[in-house]
């Protein structure tokens, strides 16, 4: 599986000049995305947001059902994500509880060539210094938006593997709004599979009582009058949520890079969250009551995006 | 209301002189107004520069003041009362119409409310995300091309420890 990622990245820097800073820059990008799939990996990382730091640890390995991963947070109370064929249990409160909606096999393949496109029309990707990261040689790819209704993205890949070794987000201001990074990672054979085996009972079970509640492509009659230029509809569907009586009508907006995710459901007046903009890193979250329904618009996108969407949400009958 | 629509056309330029006199006479006297025409103010600071709003602007300048030295001239006091009145007057409507002039390059009237009304919000900017909000994270990170791109390591926002656990 590594073979055709290794050739691919060793024919990189030789490709020629014509093909331009921006295309070697896409190249790398689906280098990242097939690399972060397909490779067996397990590591110690930092995730540094809002002046917090803090470590968590991920393993990843692909078997002939798919890939398992599973992301530990290593501070504070346990918590702990596993991933398996598109489904995410999460262990909180001392059990393991299923998170998603979809039902696994709908999970889109990584960067289509229209998200390129849609991607090259909001930033221009830009290779740059190659800098060493976790002891590995790791190439800089950097991702500058167009306008300022994005925050700069930069990934340093590791040059043998393609795995994404650190990634920052950046705001119009040069801050570093957010960023993680590997401080020790192991690639290849040998990675620890044993909680796969544990895990997997839990898996099998969640995944039978869940059936049922699933989500579902609808076309809700919610629209966003005035979405932020360069994002694109990806999806609409009406899903379970965990906490809540009544099923949420999501919307996925992509810009090739980031997303903002719009929910809309029925208020039940007692919400004890604060209306209003919170964040987390480069997450922006605005919620509120408007009209009897809770919209909340999440997106890893600057604040006043997400307000954007918010005030233009509005009811048009189908 | 009536008040909003005056002090919004004194800031585009709309009102004659003495209507303009009577307005800022009215909102030196009446706090509401004297709000309105602090918040539209605003609107100008949030275009120009969201990372650094300036709430209240007016008490941060008085506070400033406070350290400034006190110039004493006794002189002044010889002025009769309604000159210098007028003085002071003519002095605020230059600045007025400077701002005006400025503003009414930057901000389109109809916006101008609804920028109004988001000024609470943007304050709040710096507001930690609630652990409630998880879900909603959850939800959206399983859709988000970031997940595609780095595979689950995006996924570290939902579980950051930095949200209040319930």
């Amino acid at each position: 599986m590594r073979l055709p990622v290794v050739l691919l990245v060793l024919f990189l820097p030789v490709s020629p000049a014509c093909a331009g800073d921006a295309q070697v820059g896409l190249d790398w990008l689906k280098t990242v995305a097939f690399a972060a799939h397909q490779t067996d990996y397990s590591g110690t990382f930092v995730y540094q947001y809002d002046n917090r730091v803090e470590t968590s640890r991920i393993t990843h390995v692909t078997l002939d059902d798919g890939e398992y991963e599973r992301l530990e947070r290593l501070d504070g109370p346990k918590r702990e994500i596993i991933r398996h064929h598109g489904q995410v249990w999460s262990f909180m409160n001392h059990k393991m509880v299923q998170m998603n909606s979809s039902s696994g096999k709908g999970i889109f393949p990584a960067l289509l060539p229209e998200q390129l496109a849609v991607l090259s029309a909001n930033y221009t990707p830009k290779s740059g210094a190659v800098e060493r990261i976790a002891g590995y040689n790791a190439q800089l790819i950097s991702f500058q938006p167009k306008d300022t209704l994005r925050y700069v993205k930069k990934v340093w890949a590791h040059t043998d593997s393609g795995l994404p070794l650190k990634f920052a987000v950046v705001n119009e201001q040069g801050k570093t709004v957010e960023q993680y990074a590997f401080t020790e990672l192991k690639i290849g054979d040998g990675i620890d599979r044993s909680w796969i085996a544990a895990s997997g009972t839990a898996v099998a079970g969640a995944a039978s009582k869940n059936k049922s509640a699933l989500s579902q492509n609808v076309v809700s009659g919610w629209t966003v009058d005035a979405l932020p230029s360069g994002f694109k509809k990806t999806m609409e569907v009406l899903r379970p949520m965990r906490g809540k009586h009544a099923s949420v009508t999501q919307m996925v907006f992509s810009d090739g890079l980031s997303a903002i995710s719009v929910f809309i459901e029925p208020s039940d007046n007692d919400e004890d969250d604060v209306a209003g903009l919170s964040s987390r890193g480069a997450v922006n979250l605005y919620h509120n009551v408007v009209d009897n329904h809770l919209i909340t618009v999440v997106g890893e996108v600057p604040p006043r995006t997400v307000m954007q969407v918010f005030d233009s949400v509005r009811f048009r009958n189908r | 209301m009536e008040n909003r629509q005056e002090i919004s056309a004194l800031m585009d330029g709309e009102l004659f002189e003495d209507e303009a006199d009577t307005l800022f006479d009215h909102i030196r006297q009446d706090s509401a107004a004297h709000e309105d025409w602090a918040v539209y103010h605003l609107i100008g600071d949030v275009l120009r520069q969201p990372e650094h709003i300036h709430n209240d602007l007016g008490a941060k300048i008085r506070e400033r003041m406070q350290d400034e030295p006190v110039v004493l001239v006794p002189r002044m006091r010889s002025i009769p009362q309604k000159i210098r009145n007028y003085a002071l007057s003519a002095a605020a409507s230059v600045v007025a119409v400077g701002i005006v002039a400025w503003m009414s390059l930057q901000v389109a009237p109809e916006t101008a409310p609804q920028l109004a009304m988001q000024q609470d919000n943007l304050r709040q900017a710096s507001m930690k995300m609630p652990a409630q909000a998880d879900e909603y994270l959850m939800a959206h990170q399983e859709f988000s091309p970031s997940t595609e791109m780095n595979g689950g390591t995006s996924y570290i926002r939902t579980v950051a420890y930095g949200a209040v656990e319930k």
